[in-house]
């Protein structure tokens, strides 16, 4: 199929054929006829004076950039500091704040201890309280945990009195690296 | 290189410099010597001569204030045809974006007005054109663009886009390649 591009789309890829540069393809026609098509109409006058009616405004922009530069270094510091404030919202962690029981949020704690039966107490629940957990009378051993707490009236609202949930979940990394130990390991207190 | 070639290079350095010293005045003539070749390597990205003039525009203002920091005066036409063919791709890419959030019920809509005679149209080509250029990569599209520009040599070509003539030819290639299986209905 010839270029369709050109009322007289035959005849002229015919005549361009016989024209045809050392190296230039069809495709290089065919992208040439339709860019040719596209210019034929542009008025080049008018194209001008767009350009520099353009130019003229950006002279008074740039003119008045020189006039005033203290006011465009201002506005450009205000923007910056308003644009670094805005980038260092966004990027803070999402970081659990005051947790109390029945929240169910999580918040990554210290925790004290080693795998085993254990008791957990919650001192100020909140992502920097620390939960005492005293294992079996052993000596205190540190490692990291992710405390949650969950909701536990969730579902269960006729029992008002349904204490809440503490779970301390190991991390891996702290827990061997195969077998059952890769899992992170749950444990589960009932306050 | 041709006396005429030569002297329109001098004039090109004399104008440049002049530009530089706040004439206004050289700066319309750069306009008036330029705007056809700018216009013409938009108009091979963009496929379209409205879309085209409007990044002409924007690349010569975008010129014009930043002439102070062309180097070598001699340079300006590589300089000024990297900005307007960086311009056009990036207006290529905003069309298409823009293009993505037509809903199909719009599109669907604008089928149904679309004669047999207008779908057979240069517009259709147009519009075909400027979907497979978007298919292109930035480098291979302004290579297959400028490359066919007259008065443009191999090596302004390299120097416009920053790399070597080999990879000019390189990125023609598979520029033809893809557009020839994209528009094989044409050809």
């Amino acid at each position: 199929m010839a270029c369709i591009s050109c009322k007289t789309k035959t005849k002229s890829i015919i005549e361009r054929l016989f024209v045809m540069k050392n190296g230039q393809e069809k495709i290089d026609l065919l992208l040439e006829c339709n860019a040719d098509e596209q210019l034929k109409n542009v008025d080049w006058n008018k194209l001008n004076a767009a350009i520099l009616n353009q130019l003229d405004e950006a002279k008074k922009y740039k003119a008045s950039v020189r006039k005033h530069p203290i006011v465009f270094k201002i506005a450009a510091g205000v923007a910056a500091a308003a644009a670094v404030v805005f980038i260092a919202v966004m990027i803070k962690p999402q970081r659990p704040v005051d947790i109390k029981l029945g929240e169910g949020r999580t918040a990554m704690v210290e925790f004290i201890g080693s795998k085993g039966s254990a008791s957990v107490a919650i001192i100020e629940p909140s992502d920097r309280a620390h939960a005492k957990v005293n294992i079996a009378g052993q000596s205190e051993k540190t490692a990291n945990c992710c405390v949650q707490i969950i909701d536990s009236s969730t579902g269960q609202k006729e029992d008002v009195n349904r204490p809440s949930w503490f779970i301390i979940c190991m991390s891996e990394y702290t827990n061997g690296n195969n077998g059952i130990n890769r899992d992170a390991m749950d444990m589960l207190y009932l306050f | 290189m041709g006396e005429g070639q030569r002297t329109a290079k001098r004039d090109t350095e004399q104008l440049v410099k002049a530009s530089q010293a706040g004439d206004r005045g050289a700066f319309d003539e750069l306009v008036l010597l330029y705007q056809r070749c700018a216009m013409c390597a938009a108009v091979r990205i963009l496929g379209n001569a409205e879309e085209a003039a409007e990044t002409v525009q924007n690349g010569f203002v975008n010129a014009y204030l930043n002439i102070g920091k062309l180097k070598d005066a001699e340079q300006f036409e590589i300089w000024l045809l990297r900005i307007v063919t960086n311009a056009a791709i990036s207006q290529a890419r905003k069309a298409k974006r823009n293009a993505q959030k037509i809903t199909i019920d719009d599109s669907l809509e604008d089928k149904k007005v679309l004669s047999p005679v207008e779908s057979e149209s240069s517009e259709e080509l147009k519009e075909k054109i400027k979907q497979a250029m978007l298919k292109l990569s930035k480098k291979e599209a302004k290579a297959i663009s400028l490359f066919g520009l007259e008065d443009l040599s191999h090596k302004k070509v390299a120097e416009i886009m920053g790399c070597s003539v080999e990879a000019v030819r390189w990125h023609v290639f598979r520029a033809r390649q893809k557009l020839k299986v994209l528009l094989k209905d044409y050809l």
